[in-house]
């Protein structure tokens, strides 16, 4: 696989992974919205937070208003990570390499960007059903590739792409959402918004499954527990964490064995400091600094795979091993 | 629905001279007339936002901006060639072809067509597109046009002409096979009752016919060059090489290396035995053509010559692509072949030459006046439709450098039925079908059909208002 390609698939996946995500923020803020004194910005400057964009937001918008900030994470388009500049950027992507993914992810991508961009009778729709329509896309462009893209190399880079982006947004959203509803870190356990606390977890797409997985009831603990370290939930940190490990293998399994190298002591390392601990010691050493490390840690690994895949080789067959060459892609 | 429509005055292809529907339209006229004009603008309006969604768009070459990416405008309304008179074309298609490939081999070999006075050296070798660095290279099997869209007409008599030989990179393929798809999802009740010639097997022979150029492996890796995402043809080109399952690769992702061509790769470096680019020759290799250009491989042509990649088509072929030079393709055809061309030129005129040149000059009013290495309906004067300070600019052009124009008279390409504002308008039509040259020859049934959406105009580019329809070739019998 060429390395264009490769880096092709990884921001294809980042960025509707990305979009789906702040569809997914936004939409349950504004439902969460309606239950607010009115003019209160309670849910939604924590969004702009957990996007990582607080600055550029504030000097767009100084007024920081409920609509600013729809707008900003929504069609702003100075935003780079708006939606509708996520879709436009991973379309953009896929129409670099149409050839190697399939006419049904293509459509499926191409159509949602033209929606976005064109449709007047899209943005005529209620806010809610705007997201809603915009989350489902993005999820049925998931299922599209699950559906019909061969488990190659494309295969392993999309879903590199999209549970690195997805581990990112999970543990920004509990990191933004967590402090601010606790009183104080000390006070863990503490007292409880109910409401707000289903907010989190519908936001972090998380409600359904964690109801079922605990039976008790909502308490602060669970919910970092369930989101940082459930081994089965698919949007868990340390569910990502297997699969980008899982995927980082199969891709390096090609080349020669030996000792391990930067990036998959880092991978390793991530993996297991993620599956064994216990969700005390996590809050006990102080969650906000965890997760800090956690994004550290994400954006070094990111580093690595762009340095290792995506910066094209230069060495020149005879500098190489003499076979490599006849490795087949 | 054609009550009101008006044939043109030169040759219309749904109707005769008496405005009676020709012998094979009859049924598709009335299939037409079942689904009524309303429908048809609906549909028409559904399979151009079909075409967008299903990507079918291209960028104008000035601006990567997306607000202009748009869709090559198509018309509904098929256009249809009988089954008997296609397969004169195609023969004659295959002998022009085979001439010109015999051509560039003797130019760049032994030269006799030279030697024996048919075509002026100067004439050869003054060409934009004559490269002397390949003279004496023999390319894989010989031949040097593997792939070619030659572009039909038909004057106002209905006669088949050839307008232009389109030797080097030759696009609209992807629109003649999407065309197709589109018609039959929008319009299935004009297929009923009759056989069109399916074209879905364009991309098989296309793979084939790659692959035929590299003998020296069973398994060869053919790729697809292009200059990147902001050209205009990028759609066609992932278009091609997702239908082929082949891989895309730009300049960057190739390097050479010891007589080969590798392409860079997650998994290290990989060899390319052919190379389907979409670049010109100037582009192909900074060492030997263009030193600026960013988007070839510099080593290319080193491994050409020595045998150990093949480019379709050949490093070369342009020579044969100029203007001037395909005034003198049945003299080829006479030369190499000993045969009668089938398709006949379009009349031309040689301002290289001092008579035809007096003569041109003269009746600039009356003609079409092209510039040889422009393509794309630019460079060109339209006489008939010229005021009198266009004329005298283009006389002084043709007086400062006369080796770069020929002319030829105003023709009356023939008219089709076309929606044109709500309704059906006779707009001119010309034809490109595309030949593939392998082992064998193979010719696309039917081809990409440029219509003129302007009411009036004679230009078909998509640069100045042309759009697109199917093509059909119908059995001569219809039900």
């Amino acid at each position: 696989m060429l390395s264009r390609v490769a880096d092709s698939l990884y921001w294809i996946n980042r960025n509707v992974e990305r979009a789906e995500n702040i569809s997914r923020f936004v939409e349950v803020s504004e439902a969460m919205a309606l239950d607010c004194p009115p003019g209160s910005a309670e849910p939604w400057l924590p969004l702009i937070d957990a996007c990582g964009d607080r600055e550029l937001f504030d000097t767009l918008y100084p007024q920081g208003t409920p609509e600013d900030v729809v707008r900003f994470l929504v069609k702003e388009p100075k935003n780079p990570s708006c939606i509708v500049n996520c879709i436009a950027i991973a379309r953009e992507n896929a129409r670099q390499i149409r050839e190697v993914i399939t006419t049904e992810m293509w459509e499926q991508i191409n159509d949602l960007h033209w929606t976005l961009q064109e449709s007047d009778a899209f943005w005529q729709l209620q806010p809610q059903e705007q997201l809603r329509e915009i989350r489902r896309a993005c999820q049925l462009f998931y299922g599209v590739t699950d559906a019909t893209l061969s488990r190659d190399l494309s295969w392993q880079f999309s879903r590199l792409g999209r549970l690195i982006e997805r581990a990112d947004k999970t543990t920004r959203i509990l990191d933004v959402k967590y402090f601010l509803l606790l009183p104080s870190p000390e006070e863990v356990g503490g007292v409880l918004d109910e409401l707000q606390w289903i907010s989190l977890l519908r936001t972090a797409g998380a409600y359904q499954m964690f109801r079922q997985a605990q039976q008790q009831g909502i308490t602060p603990r669970a919910v970092a527990a369930f989101l940082l370290l459930d081994p089965i939930f698919p949007r868990s940190v340390r569910y990502c964490l297997e699969g980008i490990s899982k995927a980082l293998g199969v891709i390096r399994s090609s080349a020669v064995p030996g000792p391990p190298d930067d990036l998959e002591c880092l991978s390793g390392l991530m993996l297991a400091s993620w599956s064994f601990v216990r969700i005390d010691d996590l809050i006990g050493q102080g969650l906000h600094e965890a997760i800090d490390h956690f994004q550290s840690d994400l954006n070094r690994l990111h580093g690595l795979i762009h340095d290792r895949y995506f910066v094209m080789p230069t060495q020149s067959p005879s500098e190489s091993s003499s076979d490599l060459a006849c490795v087949p892609a | 629905m054609f009550t009101a429509y008006k044939p043109s005055k030169g040759y219309d292809e749904y109707f005769s001279g008496s405005a009676e529907p020709r012998e094979a339209l009859q049924p598709l006229i009335s299939s037409l007339g079942t689904l009524g004009i309303e429908e048809l603008n609906r549909n028409h309006a559904a399979a151009g936002m079909l075409l967008k969604r299903l990507g079918a768009t291209f960028r104008l070459n000035d601006s990567g901006d997306k607000g202009t990416e748009r869709i090559l405008p198509f018309d509904p309304l098929p256009r249809l060639i009988r089954t008997g008179e296609w397969q004169t074309l195609e023969r004659g298609l295959i002998q022009r072809l085979e001439a010109i490939d015999l051509f560039l081999a003797d130019v760049y070999g032994d030269q006799r067509i030279l030697h024996d006075g048919v075509i002026p050296r100067e004439d050869v070798e003054s060409s934009q597109g004559w490269r002397p660095q390949l003279q004496g290279f023999k390319p894989p099997l010989g031949k040097w046009c593997h792939i070619s869209g030659l572009d039909l007409i038909r004057d106002g008599a209905g006669t088949w002409r050839v307008l232009e030989d389109n030797l080097r990179c030759p696009s609209g393929v992807a629109y003649f096979l999407e065309n197709r798809r589109v018609m039959k999802r929008m319009f299935p009740s004009l297929f009923s009752g009759r056989t069109v010639q399916p074209i879905d097997d364009y991309p098989s022979h296309l793979l084939q016919t790659l692959r035929e150029l590299a003998p020296w492996t069973n398994q060869p890796k053919v790729v697809l060059l292009t200059p990147g995402v902001f050209n205009s043809a990028y759609f066609e080109h992932s278009y091609l090489a997702q239908q082929m399952g082949i891989q895309l690769v730009e300049g960057r992702d190739l390097v050479c290396e010891g007589d080969r061509v590798w392409m860079r790769s997650t998994a290290g470096l990989e060899a390319v035995d052919v190379i389907y680019r979409r670049i010109d020759d100037d582009f192909l290799d900074p060492a030997v053509f263009r030193s600026d250009s960013m988007l070839g491989v510099r080593g290319l042509m080193a491994a050409y010559a020595a045998g150990r990649v093949a480019i379709a088509n050949a490093p070369g072929s342009g020579v044969a692509d100029d203007k001037l030079i395909y005034a003198y393709v049945p003299e080829m055809i006479r030369y190499y072949l000993a045969e009668e061309p089938i398709i006949e030129n379009v009349p031309t005129y040689l301002c290289s030459r001092a008579d035809d040149r007096a003569y041109v000059l003269a009746h600039l009013k009356d003609l079409v006046v092209k510039s040889v290495a422009e393509a794309g309906g630019y460079g060109m004067l339209i006489g008939p439709h010229a005021d009198q300070a266009e004329i005298l600019e283009f006389a002084a052009k043709i007086e400062a450098d006369p080796r770069n124009f020929i002319a030829q008279p105003t023709l009356d390409l023939s008219t089709v039925p076309s929606l044109s504002q709500g309704e059906l308008y006779p707009c001119h039509v010309d034809l490109r079908p595309y030949v593939l040259r392998g082992k064998g020859a193979w010719v696309s049934p039917g081809g990409l059909t440029r219509v003129a959406l302007r009411r009036g105009s004679l230009v078909v580019n998509s640069s100045q208002g042309g759009g697109c329809k199917d093509t059909w070739i119908v059995e001569d019998s219809p039900c």
